[in-house]
């Protein structure tokens, strides 16, 4: 079994997945010289696939079809060719049972907006490969973040903490105890939140908000993770119209 | 915390009678302003004009019925229903009968706190943060018997003293301490559940996140003692809901001395 590794001439990524997250990634590593190849040859990866340095899968929403993405990558690429995948809403270890070459397979923490900062979560599972960790932490250095080992399990750590305090606040505006800007208004000024809670699911979105509480809650079976009526309603009209 | 509002209420040129039993205790509230207004005048963030004048409006009274001229009685005393009830109960014979009477509780409900007066209209939540003359915030709380009149005062009076003011419905936590809940919440499940280290976690909701602090440093300066008592306060007024449970590992914290930085021990090392 050869270790994945990151060719050193060839710098072009595969980025599949949600739209907002491929958008957002690609942005950011196209930023830094890599080569982005679009999400839509993952119906005819094998030309290319030589091509590919790494692999990035960046489905939260439709699990069904991360696996679609996943089974194909595996197919098609060389066993040495890493791939990172977005691990807050079914764990890396599910995943890798989707997959032949497990040994290349690494969850990431990829919810949008966060690639915007310094720090991104890791999982490897049991069947990582130590050089797979590797290239996803050359990969992210490159990009200029640092990595964060965490154990790999569903909400990682900032997605479940970020996502219960969006739904507490949506909560909070269903039971009428103060308007939405003001529960912003009140998280940023009264305890220096960056950011209100309820403006950061409108730009996380709030379908990605509800898929990750929805996969903390089935995963964890605990009433704490039930999902705010209201924030159900505005994942599914896609916007926040109170 | 009263000190703390008498500065900025005095900073903005209201007249404020800082009220305590004790007169040691209100002057060494004093002290404290004016040693504090110092270091602001030093780093040339205050002139000495209003310092002077600040300290010229605070006066110190130890008797309620020398508060009987006051438009807006503001109470931060102990965090005690009996204790804060008592107080509006005895104040609202000697206060005139448009006084506003305003409870700085963090914990407690204000429709409780209004339940034991003859007026529940006037009584409304002030709810500052620390430190006050920093934290541009005020939650503006209504209990069910609040008026309009008395809500639409109390903003006034907050915007006066330079502060964001939000309109907050009188439940448990009012919003700021509620939605605050799952940062703490989480991270001690996480933590709990062998996810990540205090360290990481940290450094993760800061780096990756963008917060300011980390839960653990946060709550480490708050003191975990006092993390714990308004998670188990909001608790007990929502009967309950496990939204809301505090975590086994801030109790043992507590049992073992670890009360934060106050104590030099807590999820970090002071």
């Amino acid at each position: 079994m050869k270790s994945p590794s990151i060719p050193k001439n060839r710098l072009s990524v595969f980025i599949v997945g949600d739209d907002s997250l491929v958008d957002e990634y690609s942005e950011i590593a196209s930023g830094f010289n890599y080569a982005i190849i679009a999400p839509d040859k993952i119906n005819s990866l094998k030309p290319i696939a030589g091509k590919i340095s790494i692999a990035l899968e960046l489905s939260n929403l439709d699990l069904d079809r991360k696996k679609k993405n996943l089974t194909a990558l595996d197919k098609a690429l060389p066993e040495t060719t890493a791939i990172l995948s977005s691990s807050i809403n079914v764990s890396a270890l599910d995943q890798s049972q989707w997959i032949m070459m497990k040994h290349r397979l690494v969850g990431i923490a990829a919810l949008p907006t966060m690639i915007r900062n310094s720090i991104v979560e890791v999982s490897p599972t049991v069947y990582t490969n130590e050089s797979a960790v590797d290239v996803a932490r050359k990969f992210f250095l490159s990009i200029k973040k640092d990595i964060a080992i965490v154990q790999d399990r569903v909400g990682m750590v900032l997605p479940r903490i970020l996502c219960q305090i969006i739904n507490e606040a949506m909560f909070a505006v269903q039971q009428d105890v103060a308007s939405p800007k003001d529960i912003d208004t009140a998280m940023r000024l009264g305890i220096n939140y960056p950011s209100g809670p309820i403006e950061w699911g409108e730009r996380i979105g709030f379908k990605q908000v509800y898929a990750v509480l929805d996969a903390l809650h089935t995963d964890l079976g605990e009433e704490r993770y039930r999902i705010c009526p209201l924030l159900k309603e505005i994942a599914a009209a896609g916007k926040f119209w109170r | 915390m009263g000190t703390g509002i008498a500065r900025v209420a005095a900073l903005n040129k209201f007249n404020v009678a800082l009220y305590d039993i004790n007169e040691t205790v209100i002057l060494n509230g004093i002290a404290r302003i004016t040693s504090e207004m110092k270091t602001s005048v030093e780093k040339q963030k205050l002139s000495q004009e209003e310092m002077t004048g600040t300290l010229s409006r605070i006066h110190a009274r130890t008797k309620l019925s020398d508060l009987s001229h006051c438009d807006i009685i503001i109470e931060a005393i102990l965090e005690d229903l009996r204790i804060k009830k008592d107080l509006f109960r005895h104040l609202e014979g000697d206060v005139k009968p448009e006084t506003i009477l305003a409870t700085n509780t963090s914990s407690l409900s204000i429709t409780a706190i209004a339940s034991g007066v003859k007026k529940p209209e006037r009584v409304v939540g002030l709810h500052f943060f620390n430190p006050v003359h920093a934290t541009k915030l005020v939650e503006v709380v209504q209990g069910t018997q609040t008026t309009e009149e008395t809500m639409q005062r109390a903003i006034d009076f907050g915007e006066k003293l330079g502060k964001t003011c939000v309109r907050v419905k009188d439940t448990p936590g009012f919003a700021v301490n509620r939605v605050a809940q799952p940062f703490y919440g989480e991270a001690l499940r996480i933590l709990g559940e062998g996810i990540a280290s205090v360290e990481d976690i940290d450094g993760i909701v800061k780096g990756e996140g963008g917060f300011a602090m980390g839960p653990f440093e946060l709550i480490d300066l708050i003191g975990i003692d006092v993390n714990l008592a308004a998670t188990q306060s909001v608790y007990e007024q929502f009967f309950n809901d496990p939204r809301y449970r505090p975590h086994s590992i801030q109790r043992q914290m507590v049992d073992s001395g670890k009360l934060g930085k106050k104590s030099g021990k807590g999820f970090y090392n002071y």
